[in-house]
């Protein structure tokens, strides 16, 4: 049974037993705008949350990606070495960009719901 | 104007490439300036371009100088009939509005900011499909320019623009320029674009923008823009700078300005650091933007001309990212020439 969480840095993260899939949220993508390269992390490298894990580059800027939870990598999405944009069409499913596996499942509950996440935009855009 | 509309840069970028794109430029400066002696001699000295050998209705891209022959700004200047009085029509940078300004009204008489006229630029391949309502638009070439009516109001109507594609640059005063923006967007070619396809766009067609490729610390030679200064105006004094351009043209220049393409996936950044295989700094990208005509991240640059034929490196998160250096423009322009 997975459940699905949210971080400040516009993360979701959804939780299979101890393996955590990763990506941006929609309300990320959309201010990224065309989003053209998505620069993928290391396979087996053990990152922290609020780490900085990889980079995505969309016309407009270039934006770090952080890991809202500690682990190691497991899998990144080899899709999107050669179709960044499917970031921008399906960024909360398909374009999950790693997996993790997680150490400590007690970080998943400091993060949000979607609907505080939903709240947290609402304060975040005034 | 937005950066981009609903659909995104690169839809708007690829809209303005296969068919036709709205651009709202209304934020750019416009002026009429009266042609008498005053005025002419006035020009004279900060526009490098033979006043003699400006004809009616024709459009010249150029610039203001400054004393070092550095650009204060680059700009259209056409000559028109316009309420049946001859003028200069200048149309200049919005980042660059006070500067200009001041140059005008410390040096001109008669002349009329036009404050309350927006400026709208169509340009695609359909463009002069989508203008065809306005008759004097059947009559022009590129950087040719006409006076028309719309809706009783005269208005001004020029064959140019900055993407590399055919298209038309209108200046419809204020009052009218809801409707005719209108009857522009009932026809299904025409999409709104926004500053951010309006940049990927020049870039793409090796265009210069004031505030990256040119500053008061750039002359036009020292940014490959020699094919647009009239050459007899090197040796006139009274043009600003005049000896240090001609002795640019006459001598070496220690930069080149190229295009730049990413061999990897990196995206080029205006502001970013090249080097050479030594790690030593060698130039700078000034533009940079991503080309869905190209499929690869572009960019246009300033490096050292010794180091041309070598291998340029630019430092990306810690990383060496080899760049190729290609020739302007990365696409051949498809402007209609004639006349």
């Amino acid at each position: 049974m997975s459940e699905k969480k949210y971080s400040k840095d516009h993360e979701w993260i959804e939780i299979d037993n101890d393996i955590a899939t990763i990506g941006i949220t929609n309300h990320a993508q959309e201010s990224l705008g065309d989003i053209v390269f998505v620069e993928l992390p290391t396979i087996g490298k053990q990152v922290s949350s609020n780490e900085e894990v990889c980079v995505i580059e969309s016309v407009k800027a270039a934006s770090d990606i952080y890991t809202p939870i500690d682990g190691e990598i497991i899998e990144v999405n080899e899709k999107l070495n050669d179709n960044g944009a499917l970031v921008n069409e399906d960024p909360e499913n398909t374009a999950w960009i790693f997996k993790l596996k997680i150490k400590d499942p007690s970080q998943f509950n400091d993060l949000m719901s979607l609907t505080q996440y939903q709240e947290f935009l609402k304060t975040e855009n005034k | 104007m937005p950066i981009n509309y609903q659909k995104g840069i690169l839809n708007e970028h690829l809209q303005v490439r296969e068919s036709a794109g709205l651009f709202d430029v209304s934020h750019m400066g416009q002026i009429l300036i009266s042609i008498n002696e005053k005025n002419t001699i006035s020009l004279s000295k900060f526009i490098p371009l033979d006043f003699d050998k400006i004809n009616f209705n024709r459009c010249y891209y150029s610039f203001l100088l400054n004393n070092d022959g550095g650009i204060i700004d680059d700009l259209i200047i056409s000559k028109i009939k316009y309420q049946q009085k001859d003028f200069f029509y200048i149309v200049y940078n919005a980042s660059r509005k006070k500067n200009d300004e001041e140059i005008f009204i410390n040096n001109l008489n008669d002349y009329i900011l036009l404050t309350n006229n927006s400026l709208l630029a169509i340009q695609g391949p359909n463009s002069e499909k989508i203008i065809n309502f306005i008759n004097e638009s059947k009559n022009l070439f590129f950087m040719q320019t006409n006076t028309s009516n719309f809706l009783n109001k005269e208005i001004i109507i020029s064959r140019t623009g900055y993407t590399g594609e055919d298209g038309f640059e209108i200046s419809v005063p204020n009052d009218v320029s809801n409707q005719f923006i209108e009857i522009l967007l009932e026809n299904s070619l025409i999409k709104l674009c926004g500053l951010g396809a309006r940049d990927s766009l020049r870039i793409e067609a090796g265009l210069s923008l004031y505030g990256n490729e040119l500053n008061e610390k750039i002359t036009p030679i020292e940014a490959s823009l020699t094919w647009s200064l009239h050459k007899s105006r090197l040796n006139d004094e009274s043009l600003n700078g005049n000896k240090i351009l001609f002795n640019q043209l006459n001598g070496e220049i220690k930069n080149l300005k190229v295009g730049l393409k990413s061999i990897s996936r990196t995206m080029l950044r205006s502001n970013t650091k090249i080097y050479n295989i030594d790690k030593n700094q060698i130039g700078y990208i000034s533009s940079g933007t991503f080309s869905p005509i190209l499929g690869s991240s572009i960019g246009i640059g300033y490096i050292n001309k010794s180091e041309i034929n070598n291998k340029i490196y630019i430092l990306i998160r810690n990383n060496w990212e080899e760049l190729s250096i290609v020739s302007l423009p990365f696409i051949q322009n498809r402007y209609k020439r004639g006349g």
